[in-house]
């Protein structure tokens, strides 16, 4: 590595000061993508980099009224030990568990994680599922957006150099909408997805018809995507595998997949169509199920 | 520079290094513990695994900087003077291990585990090795490895000790 100057921060308003001052610097969270970038990119070196990864406050998940909260500095471990989470949103553990290995979730972070922006980010198709908005700090305040908004272009967020991404918050309208997440990697340990998923929807229990659909994918376009036409389709349609299946094939027309050294792109495709109907179902069977215990009660 | 001052097996240590030094240089070089293994250097390999404050972490992927007032274990913290830690006995006795690159890092990664759930499945383990790259095995004496130490580390007869006592 390159040398750099380095400061730690002690808060989020501190590191804010921090990258203010130093523009353009570097944040240090987890480090794992971070320091693996300064090591193979030697370019990318940056005059300075902040450390946020002892900073006092990012680091709680919590249930307030603007929803679930959760700190930026959370890490992919803890969201996996989070009763919270496991209560509410099994897919977002699940998503948690299919990034790197134990020793990058125990340093690594969703913010960091999120950030990096690549477009097979694991934690970003469940999140933009359950219209997740992300809080940025700068020195002239907080501001915060659709975390769909967030996502620019491969490697490339709405983040300006000085702002930081300090929480990421799931409305609490859908903390109770059912979600369900599917990656598909060459391993089980330590792959890339060549695509993921999320699917989250409600169903109507008289009528057993879908609303409110997301169908969202990753590794599939320069950023994670919503899959518009596939979502249009099974709105206001019946939740029935036919129905499903057909969102899936529809998904197809709303990515834009590349050929590389993991995947061709009619590969990828095909799994896009698998992988949307999948999670569709799960969504649909947590759905059910969570109506059922609440006939039971 | 940068200052830091943290227990490392035990004993407060302290060093002043660049701020691009990460913790598995610190550790080699000013501390002269090389248990720990550099590898790939970007988190893949999981040869330079170290415990920080009881969590298993890729020691290439922590600047020193981020230790100061923490705890690390290596694998130099494991066993005493004369005697091999219950988890290194058990790698030895189940011939986990051949050319053992990946030994310092494996069996950090196995006690990570070890200290916080006594009892792993077996995919629970693979889930534990499974940023531990090894070139040499198939992996599955390693997972046999974690089995008898879970064992031997919950005070019942491991089998290979039983059957050693006949």
């Amino acid at each position: 590595m390159r040398a750099f100057e380095y400061f730690t921060a002690t808060d989020s308003r501190h590191a804010v000061a921090l990258l203010a001052e130093h523009a353009p610097a570097r944040v240090l969270a987890g480090g794992t993508d971070l320091l693996a970038d300064l090591k193979s990119s030697p370019s990318h070196a940056p005059k300075t980099v902040v450390d946020i990864s002892r900073a006092s406050d990012m680091r709680k998940i919590e249930l307030n009224e603007r929803g679930l909260c959760i700190g930026a500095l959370v890490t992919h471990t803890e969201i996996m030990d989070s009763k919270l989470i496991a209560g509410l949103f099994p897919a977002l553990i699940d998503a948690a568990h299919t990034i790197g290995a134990v020793q990058t979730r125990n340093l690594g972070t969703l913010a960091g994680n999120l950030v990096t922006a690549v477009p097979s980010v694991d934690s970003g198709p469940t999140l933009v599922a359950l219209d997740a908005q992300v809080v940025i700090a700068g020195v002239n305040g907080n501001r915060q957006i659709a975390l769909a908004e967030f996502f620019v272009g491969p490697r490339k967020t709405a983040l300006q150099p000085d702002e930081l991404l300090v929480e990421i918050v799931i409305p609490k309208e859908n903390l109770d909408k059912p979600a369900h997440f599917l990656k598909f990697g060459l391993r089980k340990g330590q792959a890339l997805a060549l695509v993921n998923a999320a699917s989250s929807l409600r169903i109507d229990a008289k009528k057993n018809t879908c609303r409110d659909v997301r169908i969202v994918l990753g590794a599939v376009a320069p950023t994670v995507v919503r899959a518009h036409s596939a979502e249009k389709f099974l709105e206001g349609r019946a939740a029935t595998p036919e129905n499903f299946a057909e969102a899936g094939r529809r998904a197809v027309d709303d990515v834009r997949p590349i050929s590389d050294m993991r995947a061709s792109a009619e590969y990828r495709k095909d799994l896009v169509a698998v992988l949307a109907k999948r999670t569709l179902e799960g969504a649909c069977a947590l759905a059910r199920a969570s109506k059922q215990k609440g006939v039971r009660k | 520079m940068t200052d830091v001052t943290l227990k490392i097996n035990g004993e407060t240590r302290s060093a002043s290094v660049p701020p691009e030094t990460t913790l598995l240089k610190m550790l080699r070089e000013n501390f002269n513990l090389t248990g720990a293994k550099l590898g790939c250097d970007v988190g893949d390999c999981g040869a330079c695994t170290v415990i920080v404050d009881g969590m298993s972490v890729n020691s290439c992927l922590m600047l020193a900087g981020q230790l100061d007032g923490r705890e690390v274990l290596t694998i130099e913290g494991l066993a005493t003077h004369d005697r091999l830690h219950p988890i290194q006995k058990c790698y030895e006795d189940c011939g986990s291990l051949q050319c053992g690159f990946c030994g310092p890092g494996m069996i950090m990664s196995s006690k990570a585990l070890l200290d916080t759930n006594p009892n792993p499945s077996v995919a629970q383990i693979r889930d534990a090795l499974a940023g531990n790259l090894c070139r040499c095995t198939g992996y599955t004496k390693m997972i046999e490895a974690v089995q008898e130490s879970a064992k031997v580390l919950r005070g019942t007869p491991a089998r290979r000790a039983a059957k050693a006592n006949g």
